[in-house]
């Protein structure tokens, strides 16, 4: 099952992100949890200062601004 | 029944005279300049200098000049800071940019230029950054212990380079449709400016379509539409409340409390700016309507500064993040500053 988390202190942003994950993994019917990470420790731990950013995997993908359902599919293929 | 019609016809007067009149040649370039910020300039790239520099005058000077891109309103500024300071970053630095950007974020500036005129514009700049640097030697002074022994663990950003030439140009272009209207029609009809401003759209916009890629284009309009749903809409209120508390404010108090070059004015201001929720911009049109209602220039001043960077939800958010502590100090450090600098611009500059 893939990982994919959002990470933001939970503004406008975070939330449209979050919508978009989990709309990108509908259309591609797979297996995968979006979680949000809230915790600056944690936020910062990954590396990332400017939110909302995406992780899948563990891995970041993009800091700093909302990502398209098409770009997150790609990376999830 | 009466009551109640004026007050809705002081606040839709109030949003005709501060939103309405201002939005093609003010807020239009406005917000594309605050979503061109967000998408081009790699903010990473700023945080990381600003992070690994252990030079504090450096690092306090990285912080002041680039807190006017990193965050383009107060909104994201929190997430910013702490996660600088978590970063291992000083603390110093940290609360530089808590308190820089909303004080003098982009936004705000132009829509303060706007309204209350240039020599304002300046003086909040000025302010905003030697306040800047008391706040970054008072909180690294207080905080020196646990200073020791942190070291930057940031990540080095891919691209070094903050922003490209050719989006470094399309900015410009962008500043310069903002400021042209206004300097080059000084006087005249409105019409005027708008010519002016049509003008400077159009090179701005067939430049953008000759240098840049049209994905970058598209992703800059789409942070541009996202200021706009999250700022307009608390503005339109904001403003409107504004127009029914010049209604319904004595102007008796407002000069008695908030008038002059007193002291007293000045830190009244600065609390109320410190608790009051100000949503970015709101601040502008809400100080040049106590203005017109006698309060003074010098707590005018005070209120434009402390207004958007600080409100009572704010400070318990600081905190929650960095500590009670920091979060005290650090209030109590805005206040004296905000009371001074209003006494002082009050009484020696304006």
């Amino acid at each position: 099952m893939r990982k994919i988390e959002i990470l933001g202190m939970g503004c406008a942003k975070c939330n449209e992100l979050e919508a978009r994950a989990r709309k990108a993994v509908e259309e591609l019917k797979i297996e995968a949890e979006v979680k949000k990470v809230t915790d600056m420790k944690v936020i910062s731990g990954y590396g990332v200062f400017v939110t909302p950013a995406i992780a899948i995997d563990g891995v970041v993908k993009a800091a700093g601004r909302v990502v398209s359902v098409d770009e997150i599919k790609e990376w999830l293929k | 029944m009466d009551f109640l019609y004026e007050l809705t016809i002081a606040g839709l007067l109030s949003l005709k005279e501060y939103v309405a009149l201002h939005v093609i040649t003010c807020l239009i370039p406005a917000f594309l300049l605050a979503g061109a910020m967000v998408t081009f300039i790699s903010r990473e790239t700023i945080i990381y200098y600003l992070g690994a520099t252990a030079n504090k005058v450096r690092s306090f000077a990285l912080a002041s000049g680039g807190s006017f891109f990193v965050a383009a309103c107060s909104c994201t500024v929190i997430p910013v800071s702490s996660g600088l300071y978590y970063a291992g970053a000083g603390v110093g630095a940290a609360f530089i940019i808590l308190w820089v950007a909303p004080a003098s974020n982009i936004l705000a500036i132009v829509y303060t230029g706007a309204l209350l005129g240039s020599k304002m514009v300046i003086v909040r700049i000025v302010s905003a950054l030697s306040m800047a640097f008391v706040v970054g030697f008072v909180m690294s002074y207080f905080f020196h212990k646990e200073e020791l022994g942190r070291t930057f663990s940031g990540f080095v950003p891919k691209g070094e380079r903050v922003i490209g030439k050719k989006e470094a140009v399309l900015l410009i272009l962008i500043v310069a449709t903002l400021l042209a209207p206004n300097y080059l029609v000084q006087k005249g009809p409105y019409l005027h400016k708008v010519y002016v401003w049509a003008i400077g759209m159009l090179i701005t916009f067939l430049y953008a379509k000759k240098a840049i890629q049209k994905e970058m284009i598209k992703r800059w309009l789409e942070e541009t539409w996202w200021f706009v749903k999250i700022i307009l809409p608390l503005l339109l209120i904001g403003v409107f409340i504004v127009g029914v508390i010049g209604k319904i404010l004595p102007q008796k108090w407002v000069e008695t409390y908030l008038g002059g070059t007193s002291v007293f004015s000045s830190w009244f201001a600065t609390v109320i700016g410190q608790i009051m929720y100000f949503a970015t911009m709101t601040e502008a049109p809400f100080v040049h309507k106590m203005l017109s209602l006698g309060m003074g220039k010098g707590p005018a001043l005070a209120l434009l500064l402390t207004g958007p960077g600080m409100s009572l939800p704010n400070i318990l958010a600081i905190i929650k993040v960095f500590g009670l502590k920091k979060g005290i100090v650090y209030t109590l450090l805005i206040m004296v500053l905000g009371t001074f600098v209003g006494w002082f611009t009050g009484n020696y500059v304006f």
